[in-house]
């Protein structure tokens, strides 16, 4: 078939969504302190587009809940993401986008460390070390077209 | 004996952005401040407090990383991520742009005089450091590129007597150059960090080398004399800090008055070190001598010195804050 | 006469040599009222028109064309015949005059009395002489009108052009550019292919010169004064492209090049066309496309990048099928439904055996459009894809593959339409009957949640199709249902199998009344397995199921079981289980379809026997030991639903009886119509018993007796009633009793007829209510007011001339020192709607736009309140105004706001959180939309929001952060000089305590960074 798009994978696997997080009591009682716990992050980048496929990465199960750390107390936040195939030239800029949600989301008091689940990328190594990199990530952010694409995954979705 | 950090002044120089880089004028009098909002910010003392006394806007279009002062607190170097260094003159109270350095391919991580105030050096995320020569009409030119690293540099120093320059790198190595011929080579490369050096500082004498690393170590480095007389030189690294560091050490200084060393890091921290007298030079021991585990309430980017009066100790942080410390070592 | 013939000279003259453009609009004057004729002006032009100046000649016919444009309806057909000769013999001048010229045959056009063969003789000069393309937009426009004027009066004449008509038409518009031209080219070409025109040899020509616009790509300018859009543009062409089946052959192949495109825009298009195409097609007009047709759409679906694009992909597969399988009748070779199905399913019926690789869904998609084109569809993809899916949901393990079959499965099912199959045909999936029951059975026994809900689903699907399941299956079916009901903890599968439950009901009432419900009372009834979650979805599965009447009469029963155990004790029941018998009950009575039946089961049965119930209970008193649940409030407030929900669906003989039983109760202690009496003789329940409330209370339940009953019913005693409900009200401590007692008395005067003996009863309670309210002393100052708010709300709701004075009263008490909050309050139930009482659904008499209404006559008054209260009173009336506003329709609401603007905002900044809130909760609607007045005020809305977002009041913060996240969408120019400061202040709240703020805070920070920033907004 000769399709016009040019993905790199065209055909994915596609999730469930998982739905909306339950509202509880205690989330509506004003004298409980919640604490921010993965399930809450994990709601923050569930819902990130994938820069090529009009899906999430939650769809794409790019990130899911057992992948993703919070330690309220200790004010660090680690996530594990998995691209869809081993060289998915796309990975740093999946990184990315989960590292700006998050810096967008989260109290400043927070270290983000976002890397790329073990043994499922061809280049992990260098992608990591790119992503914890604050200097090039904030060049990075500076680049308007790359700061492009990263908005369009953080855009609620219009498709 | 005590010691203790305590703290002058916090100003908030880079509302909304991050403070990345601050320098003290050679004379100690001014502190130039540099970050995310593309601007540059002079601060002087009034009384008792820091005030800021000038804002260098307009230079230039994207963050401006480092700020470096020549020697003769005259003119004032940027570099920026939009590939340009930017040469400022101090004219009656202020500074204005006297030239544009461009050539770097993308992002100019640092810049760097070198002591005699007639060489300037850069480096950029295109791997290379270039030298510029200043003649007496402030005509700035560039005399080499060397392409040393193999990935970004991030930071150049130059000797604090010698003609001889180390660059620190994301290759996780460490470069010495000097002059030969006319022309800038690679004398040694310091191999032992296991990811991206950040910073580098010399010692008063310029015999040793401090660097730090996004491996959360700092590492001491000491030149020894070549069998050969000649050619490369030789740097070892005789001292290991670890274990002190939560995240990144982003950066390092060692006080030229009183030979304490002080780094600023990922954790938020700010700690200074001093070296036990008694140690043998080979095998240096430096030990915790005070720190502030919440200097800042986010990371700490730089930490610098005051040349003139000792203790005095700048910060600064991603949440736009600089910080005034003085360290004080109180005899008992 | 020659006056007039020197004034028309003169007009004639300043027009074409002094150039007066209003000349012409006298001129017409003229001819109007008769000073001269057409014929006339022709002659006085005669000199300008034989002039040898161009312009001259085009100034003179420019005169006569504008006359013509005034006054075409004033010409008799001999001037028309002239006017025509005239102007076609002018169509050859020099090509400056041509504009006049058919300015002027424009209007001719549109006259009535045009002499016969004159359309034909002007549009073959027209098509003859001008080169219509080479005329600037408004001449071209101006033959376009010409021609839909005369497709409107002279079709028959046109028709007599034969194909030259349509020949004629396809060389004017070749070449157009204007889309304000070209919408009224498509609307011609529109005309001649719907009505009939002889497209003769010219069809590919005409499909040539139209389809070239296909697919539409236009943009319309900024600040399009014409206001055209793409959509418009799409449509008009798409009825042209569409319209014939003598375009088939041209414009299949152009769908299938443009579905090749790269624009998702001109993919969409394409689709939606065929879409529309094909149902004017037959099958011999797809034949030779098909296998082309069917590539690009099984592409469009298998490489989609976009839902949209997908879903018009499949509904052209829908329709295509369609077309075939209706050709199909009249077929007499080879059956192209089936050469098409074997091409689909020799495509996507493998991929349904691949359940790791990504091609199942969109087969499977794919597979279900072509399904429920048709019936005969049905049978063919049916039989080819169901065996192997039964059959590796049998052999397959993973869960998460039997969870992809079922759910497949479930999608052919409901793909079928149920409708279709007429009676005397097979059903599609009798052959699969007995294999889909089996999966759906053993489907539900798996402990796989989702795999369980599937199941339910596709239960009810296989239920729904007529005729399939055997009542053996259907019993089966009923067994699982009510194990699971009984068994299962997960609330989304219990959830699942009431919905289940409650639609085969709908279809099988027998089988539930026979097997279910019976097991349903044992469960009630029992002590051992008294679990509160089982008891609570047997409950509410006993409403789920109580649609057909035949089932109410045996599952209400079970509830009014259960309320008779919880008073005696028998059986334990919580006071919440209770209140959900309750509810099931009003469930029941909402639902269930109105017939003569189920009313006598709520009147004789269910009524009474909640009433007995209650008076049981309340006889026994309120003592805290051991007193039935009945007395709670909780519970009482749960039964006057049910009572009201009933009463209002009854038909008025049996409204009229139960109102007259409850009236007698009520008054007069007749307890003869409840079960179980064995009641003491003096009972009086609109007197108060000393300090207890157990009986006085029960004057909530007469609420849902006689105030949801139909208008034309009678209320027997109305007025000893109404006078014992007002001493109640007015005098009862107990705040349930006295309430009901306003309430009650309100819903009968809103029904009351308008009359002297209204004005007197209304005046004397006013009094008495002034008298209470005036003394500050009085110790039922807050029974006197709830009295006035209610009776206040009976009559604005129907507009009563006496409203204002009451609503006054509620004015003036905004500076009451005690009773100031909760007047500010009562605004908010005023213009609410109430559940028990007061509303349209038990027939109240509410006028519309009483909201609106009360808020214009009065949002004056408040604001002139506000400025004169002292400073401490202020929030009332804030409050009041927020109250107010918050209820109104937000039509009306951003009209209003400019008004009221600053005073909103003054009210955000009111320390009390309740007018905080209630502020937000009107600002917000507006903000979707921002007035210009609103926009003005940008600085004070701004910071006013942000101080709010760190209110101690929760809810506060999240409206406040709603309501700056709506902000983001205003222009973008306006709110960018906030960004940084809004961004700063949004940093604080990500770190709030509570995590519902943190996440709008997270919500509105990441519009506001998209905000000017690329790839943002």
């Amino acid at each position: 078939m000769s399709g016009g798009t040019q993905l790199e994978n065209a055909n994915p696997v596609i999730f469930q969504r998982s739905g909306e997080r339950l509202l509880t009591a205690s989330d509506e009682d004003e004298e409980v302190h919640d604490p921010i716990d993965d399930r809450e992050i994990f709601d923050l980048i569930r819902s990130i587009n994938d820069p090529e496929h009009p899906l999430s990465l939650e769809e794409l199960n790019v990130v899911e809940q057992v992948r993703v750390k919070v330690n309220d107390t200790e004010s660090t936040v680690d996530i594990e993401f998995t691209p869809t195939i081993p060289h998915c030239s796309m990975a740093t800029l999946i990184g990315l986008s989960i590292k700006v949600k998050l810096l967008r989301s989260l109290p400043d008091r927070f270290k983000i460390d976002v890397h790329i689940t073990p043994g499922t990328h061809a280049s992990e190594e260098a992608v990591n070390k790119q992503l914890a990199d604050k200097e090039r990530v904030a060049a990075a952010l500076e680049n308007s077209s790359l700061l492009e694409v990263v908005n369009q995954c953080l855009s609620t979705r219009s498709i | 004996m005590k010691e203790a950090l305590s703290l002058v002044q916090r100003l908030n120089a880079h509302p909304d952005s991050r403070c990345w880089f601050v320098s003290w004028s050679p004379s100690g009098t001014l502190l130039a401040s540099c970050g995310g909002d593309k601007a540059i910010r002079i601060w002087g003392r009034e009384g008792d407090s820091w005030i800021c006394k000038s804002v260098l806007e307009d230079g230039h279009q994207r963050t401006v990383r480092k700020v470096a002062w020549s020697p003769c607190g005259n003119y004032l170097a940027s570099a920026s991520f939009d590939a340009t260094t930017c040469i400022w003159k101090k004219k009656n109270d202020g500074f204005e742009s006297l030239t544009v350095l461009e050539g770097h391919e993308n992002e100019v991580k640092c810049v760097a005089w070198a002591p005699s105030g007639n060489l300037l050096a850069t480096c950029s995320r295109d791997k290379s450091v270039w030298v510029w020569e200043v003649d007496e009409e402030d005509e700035y030119e560039c005399v080499t590129v060397v392409n040393s690293h193999t990935q970004d540099v991030k930071h150049v120093v130059w000797h604090p007597t010698l003609e001889l320059m180390a660059s620190a790198s994301y290759d996780n190595n460490i470069c010495i150059y000097r002059e030969e011929d006319d022309d800038w080579e690679c004398r040694a490369t310091l191999k032992g960090h296991t990811s991206t050096v950040w910073s580098l500082s010399f010692d008063a004498t310029g015999q040793r080398l401090a660097s730090c690393s996004d491996d959360r170590t700092v590492k001491i480095w000491k030149e020894y004399p070549n069998e050969a007389g000649q050619g490369d030189l030789s740097w070892k690294c005789v001292c290991t800090l670890s274990g002190y560091h939560g995240r990144t050490v982003y950066d390092i200084a060692w006080c030229r008055l009183t030979g304490a060393l002080v780094t600023a890091s990922g954790d938020d921290s700010v700690r200074v070190f001093k070296e036990d007298e008694s140690s043998d030079p080979d095998q240096p021991v430096f030990s915790l001598a005070a720190q502030v585990t919440k200097a800042h309430n986010q990371d700490v980017n730089c930490v610098a010195w005051n040349p003139k009066e000792a203790g005095l100790l700048a910060s600064c942080s991603d949440n736009g804050e600089i910080a005034i410390w003085r360290f004080q070592e109180e005899e008992d | 006469m020659a006056a007039d013939s020197a004034l028309l000279l003169s007009l004639v003259e300043e027009f074409v040599s002094g150039l007066q453009d209003s000349k012409a609009k006298d001129t017409a004057t003229g001819v109007k009222d008769g000073q001269f004729t057409v014929l006339q002006l022709v002659e006085a032009l005669g000199l300008s028109l034989m002039s040898s100046q161009p312009h001259t000649r085009a100034r003179g016919v420019k005169l006569l064309s504008e006359v013509l444009h005034e006054c075409y309806g004033n010409l008799t057909e001999a001037e028309v015949e002239v006017l025509i000769a005239f102007y076609e013999n002018r169509l050859k001048d020099h090509y400056v005059i041509t504009p006049p010229v058919l300015q002027g045959l424009r209007a001719l056009t549109k006259c009535t009395v045009l002499p016969p063969g004159s359309a034909v003789s002007m549009l073959r000069s027209l098509f003859q002489d001008v080169h219509v393309q080479s005329l600037m937009l408004a001449e071209r426009s101006c033959v376009y009108n010409m021609l839909i004027n005369l497709m409107e009066t002279r079709e028959a004449e046109l028709k007599g052009l034969g194909t030259d008509f349509v020949f004629g038409f396809v060389q004017s518009m070749d070449g157009e550019r204007d889309p304000r031209n070209l919408l009224l080219a498509f609307q011609i070409a529109k005309n001649i292919i719907h009505r009939g025109y002889d497209l003769g040899k010219f069809a590919e020509e005409l499909f040539e010169v139209t389809s070239c616009y296909f697919p539409i790509d236009f943009t319309p300018p900024a600040n399009d004064p014409h206001g055209i859009t793409k959509e418009e543009l799409i449509e008009e062409l798409r009825a042209v492209l569409t319209g014939t089946p003598k375009f088939a052959e041209f414009l299949l192949p152009l769908i299938i090049e443009k579905l090749d495109s790269d624009v998702q825009s001109a993919k969409q298009d394409s689709l939606q066309t065929l879409t529309a195409c094909v149902s004017q097609y037959e099958h011999k007009d797809l034949a030779e496309f098909l296998e082309g047709l069917w590539a690009s759409l099984r592409r469009e679906v298998f490489q989609t990048s976009s839902e949209k694009i997908e879903s018009a992909g499949l509904t052209a597969l829908t329709a295509l099928t369609s077309c075939l399988s209706r050709s199909v009748l009249s077929s007499d070779s080879e059956d192209s439904l089936s050469t098409f199905l074997d091409m689909v399913l020799e495509d996507c019926k493998h991929h349904l055996s691949e359940l790791d690789l990504k091609l199942v869904w969109p087969s499977a998609k794919l597979l279900q459009a072509a399904c429920s084109a048709s019936n005969r569809a049905s049978h063919i993809i049916t039989a080819a894809v169901m065996p192997s899916l039964i059959e590796q949901y049998s052999s397959r393990t993973q869960c998460s593959h039997r969870r992809t079959l079922l759910e497949v499965v479930l999608r052919f099912i409901q793909s079928v339409k149920t409708s279709q199959a007429s009676e005397n045909e097979e059903r599609v999936f009798s052959a699969f009957r007995e294999s889909l029951c089996s999966m759906v059975f053993s489907a539900l026994t798996e402990t796989n949640t989702s795999l369980q809900i599937t199941a339910t689903s596709m239960l009810t699907s296989l239920a729904q199709q007529p005729g399939l399941l055997l009542d053996s299956d259907i019993e089966l079916a009923l067994d699982h249902l009510t194990r699971l009901l009984l068994t299962e903890e997960d609330d989304g599968v219990s959830l699942a199998v009431v919905k289940c439950a409650g639609a085969l009901a709908e279809l099988h009432p027998a089988a539930f009344i026979t097997k279910l419900i019976p097991r349903l009372k044992t469960e009630e009834a029992s002590e051992q397995h008294s679990h509160h979650a089982v008891r609570q979805r047997c409950l509410s599965a006993l409403a789920a199921v109580s649609t057909q009447p035949s089932v109410v009469w045996e599952s209400t029963p079970v509830l009014l079981e259960v309320l008779g155990s919880a008073h005696t004790g028998s059986v334990c029941f919580s006071v919440e289980e209770v209140v959900l018998a309750c509810r099931s009950l009003q469930r029941i009575a909402e639902r269930v379809q109105d017939t003569e039946e189920t009313g006598q089961c709520f009147h004789e049965i269910i009524i009474p026997r909640l009433l007995s119930l209650a008076l049981q209970a309340a006889l026994q008193g309120e003592g805290s030991s051991g007193r039935s649940p009945l007395v709670e409030e909780v519970v009482l407030s749960a039964m006057v639903p049910v009572i009201s929900t009933a009463c209002s669906r009854l038909q008025p003989t049996l409204a009229g009886q139960t109102a007259s039983r409850a009236v007698s109760l009520f008054l007069d202690g007749d307890v003869s119509f409840l079960p179980d009496n064995s009641f003491p003789s003096q009972i009086q329940l609109l007197k108060q018993q000393g300090d207890s409330w157990s009986q006085s209370q029960m004057v909530c339940l007469l609420i849902g007796c006689v105030c949801s009953l139909p208008r034309s019913v009678e209320v027997p005693q109305i007025d000893q009633l109404l006078s014992q409900l007002e001493e109640m009200s007015c005098t009862c401590s107990h705040p349930l009793s006295y309430t009901s007692a306003a309430k009650c008395f309100a819903g009968l005067v809103n029904k009351r007829s308008e009359g002297d003996s209204l004005h007197s009863l209304i005046q004397s309670t006013m009094k008495k209510v002034c008298r209470e309210l005036h003394s500050t002393s009085s110790p039922v100052r807050t029974q006197a007011f709830t009295l006035l708010i209610w009776v206040s709300k009976a009559l604005l709701l129907r507009y009563h001339p006496l409203s204002i004075v009451l609503t006054d009263k509620l004015f003036s008490l905004l500076d009451d020192a005690d009773l100031g909050p909760m007047a500010a309050d009562g605004f908010s139930m005023l213009m609410s709607d109430s559940a028990d009482v007061l509303n349209r659904g038990c027939h109240a008499d509410v006028r519309i736009m009483y909201r609106q209404r009360f808020f214009s006559e009065n949002s004056a008054k408040l604001v002139q309140g506000f400025n004169a209260a002292p400073q401490e009173k202020k929030p009332n009336y804030l409050k009041a105004l927020s109250n107010i506003v918050n209820k109104l329709p937000k039509q009306v609401q951003v009209t209003e706001l400019p008004a009221l603007l600053s005073l909103l905002l003054e009210a955000l900044s009111c320390p009390d959180q309740g007018v905080q809130l209630s502020t937000l909760s009107c600002l917000e609607p507006v903000l979707i939309d921002p007035p210009p007045a609103l926009i003005q005020q940008l600085e004070a809305l701004v910071s006013r929001l942000l101080a709010l977002i760190c209110s101690p009041t929760m809810t506060v913060r999240i409206a406040s952060l709603h309501c700056i996240h709506a902000l983001s969408r205003f222009p973008e120019h306006e709110i960018l000089p906030f960004r940084a400061r809004v961004l700063r202040a949004l940093a604080r709240p990500l770190d709030d305590k509570k995590r519902l703020v943190r996440s709008e805070a997270v919500q509105a920070r990441a519009e506001w960074f998209l905000l000017g920033s690329p790839g943002g907004r």
